[in-house]
């Protein structure tokens, strides 16, 4: 067992080399300037949104160093992968990332698929276009609650969840959960939607899109909101490409990248919808972009019913619980709430994959952090660290 | 845009043992390569002048070794390639690819975490996902019987080019030594 001294916060450390704190610390510690101090936030801190840790050093009020230490929700999900066959681990997609799961179902789901050669009936394609874009919105929403709470604005997660809720509503009669979803089945989704669904869905669509003028007029255009956001954290292509940031980030850089768009799946290349690129890459830029994606997916929703094809939720003859994957690799990738999320499945032909990598967005979103909160002041590192949008079981896995 | 015939220059110039063109649809690649470990620096700079980025490194325990499959995808126009290495079961040492990419520290130490892989001229060796005080085996396959050779799981494609030295290497004509989970180092 490792010794828990924790280090003082509040003293000032007069020796480089001390050896107080665990190994990250010290680690940290030794290349530590004299008169600084050494902070650690979290992993049970308010704004690190779940347990995640950041050892920062700091000079003042500024930050002169910082290292996100990871691992505290490590559930080892690539490696059950390898012991349970891939009927079994679709449960564990939705526990990855608790936001968006939905996307998460669609990326294994999807990669078996591709590997094996399956189809999925239109009909399946649409729902699963849906229920993936009603679910980017609750993630969005979630966000951008917990992102303004974290810059000091209490009220309006209360909104958001609001919101959520009517979102969790609509989903729990498809998929019977509210949290972790499991909705996606090898070659098409498990219920059809009923008329109530659809009711719900056709009233949510002009109520949020009010709701959403309020946001603007509540949050967006709020002067202490924009000082505390515009011109802080810049993050460019370059670093994004450094670091392989993707979603909303790399989207606030200028890049209109998007799995949806540029490596189409499902039904995507046949709905109309914008990509945003910009207007700026700093912590406001990404909250733009994320507003403006909620209404990009309540388009995407009100184009997929409006199309909504008749005929059957899943293919003929769908596999079963003891099916096996042929062997074989493939790399399958779909957008996330938070970017692009990939599984890379490897399979020796026999009852459970022999490799499945999740390449999850936050993770690398994440790793940019150290560098991108280099001199910047506390309390804009923790905007930083929100407006990355980071979900930590994701980073995890 | 990069073509797929630079592409493939820019293999042959890392010397790679096998350039294979994939099928996108299905295998989710346009092309993928096998390369001499000490190249892939050099080949991760000339990657990264194309507007390549670092979407992840999927380590893979197969019989002839560790497979490292580095997945690169270019953030001008899209088109996902995979660059892999193969470092020895024994003595799995391979270099970092930080001063490219600096993302690449965070993946780099996962792989060390769970497959033993070492990766050197990482800045920054600590576990990232296991507890600091954890000092177990990584979670390797057991028995030998569990391990597939690269040849049995599909990986390469459809071939352009295939280094005979490789095809030795990955069917040795006679014996094999039983591979065994090693310690982390």
């Amino acid at each position: 067992m490792n010794n828990l001294n924790f280090i003082n916060p509040f003293s000032v450390r007069e020796d480089p080399g001390s050896s107080v704190g665990d190994l990250y610390t010290q680690n940290f510690s030794r290349h530590a300037k004299t008169g600084t101090v050494i902070l650690n936030l979290g992993p049970q801190h308010p704004s690190t949104h779940g347990v995640l840790r950041v050892i920062v050093e700091l000079e003042g009020e500024y930050v002169i160093r910082a290292e996100p230490v990871l691992g505290y929700l490590h559930r080892m999900h690539e490696k059950m992968a390898e012991v349970k066959t891939p009927w079994q681990f679709i449960p564990n997609m939705g526990r990855v990332d608790y936001l968006h799961p939905v996307a998460w179902n669609w990326a294994q789901v999807g990669a078996c698929e591709r590997l094996a050669g399956l189809e999925v009936p239109e009909r399946a394609e649409y729902l699963r276009v849906i229920s993936c874009e009603l679910n980017r919105i609750a993630s969005h929403l979630m966000w951008w609650g917990a992102f303004v709470m974290d810059l000091g604005g209490v009220t309006p997660i209360l909104y958001a969840f609001e919101e959520r809720e009517k979102i969790n509503d609509i989903l729990q009669i498809i998929t019977g959960s509210r949290l972790t979803i499991s909705y996606f089945r090898f070659g098409g989704v498990s219920a059809d939607i009923d008329e109530r669904f659809v009711r719900l869905t056709r009233e949510f669509i002009p109520y949020l899109r009010e709701r959403l003028k309020m946001y603007k007029a509540l949050v967006t255009d709020n002067v202490i909101l924009r000082r505390r956001l515009e011109d802080i954290g810049p993050m460019g292509v370059d670093i994004c490409q450094r670091y392989g940031a993707t979603g909303p980030v790399l989207r606030a850089a200028g890049l209109p990248r998007d799995v949806r768009r540029d490596i189409p799946y499902g039904v995507y290349p046949k709905l109309d919808f914008a990509i945003p690129a910009g207007p700026s890459d700093d912590c406001f830029g990404r909250y733009l972009v994320r507003l403006f994606e909620v209404e990009t997916s309540l388009n995407i929703v009100e184009q997929a019913l409006n199309e909504l094809p008749d005929g059957p939720v899943k293919m003929d003859k769908a596999p079963k619980a003891n099916w096996k994957l042929p062997a074989g690799e493939t790399y399958f990738a779909v957008e996330g709430a938070r970017g692009q999320i990939g599984v890379h499945l490897v399979s020796d032909g026999g009852k459970t994959p022999y490799r499945l990598k999740l390449r999850a967005p936050s993770f690398c979103n994440l790793s940019l952090f150290a560098e991108a909160a280099k001199g910047v002041l506390l309390a804009d590192a923790i905007a930083i660290l929100g407006s990355l949008d980071l979900v930590i079981p994701e980073v995890d896995r | 845009m990069t073509s797929l015939d630079s592409l493939a220059e820019l293999f042959r110039q890392a010397d790679a043992f096998v350039i294979s063109n994939h099928d996108f649809k299905t295998q989710g690649l346009v092309m993928s390569a096998v390369i001499p470990a000490k190249n892939l620096v050099s080949l991760g700079r000339s990657l990264c002048a194309g507007g390549y980025s670092l979407l992840d490194i999927s380590t893979l325990e197969a019989s002839e070794g560790f497979l490292l499959t580095y997945h690169f995808d270019n953030i001008n126009q899209p088109g996902r390639l995979a660059v892999r290495l193969l470092a020895p079961t024994g003595k799995p040492v391979v270099p970092s690819l930080c001063d490219v990419f600096q993302g690449a520290e965070w993946h780099e130490r996962e792989s060390r975490d769970f497959y033993g892989v070492v990766f050197d001229g990482n800045p920054n060796p600590l576990p990232l996902l296991l507890a600091e005080d954890f000092d177990g085996s990584p979670p390797l396959r057991k028995n030998p019987k569990d391990l597939a050779p690269l040849s049995a799981l599909g990986l390469f494609g459809q071939p352009q080019s295939v280094d005979p030295a490789w095809e030795a290497y990955v069917n040795p004509p006679a014996k094999e030594s039983s591979p065994k989970a090693e310690k982390q180092a």
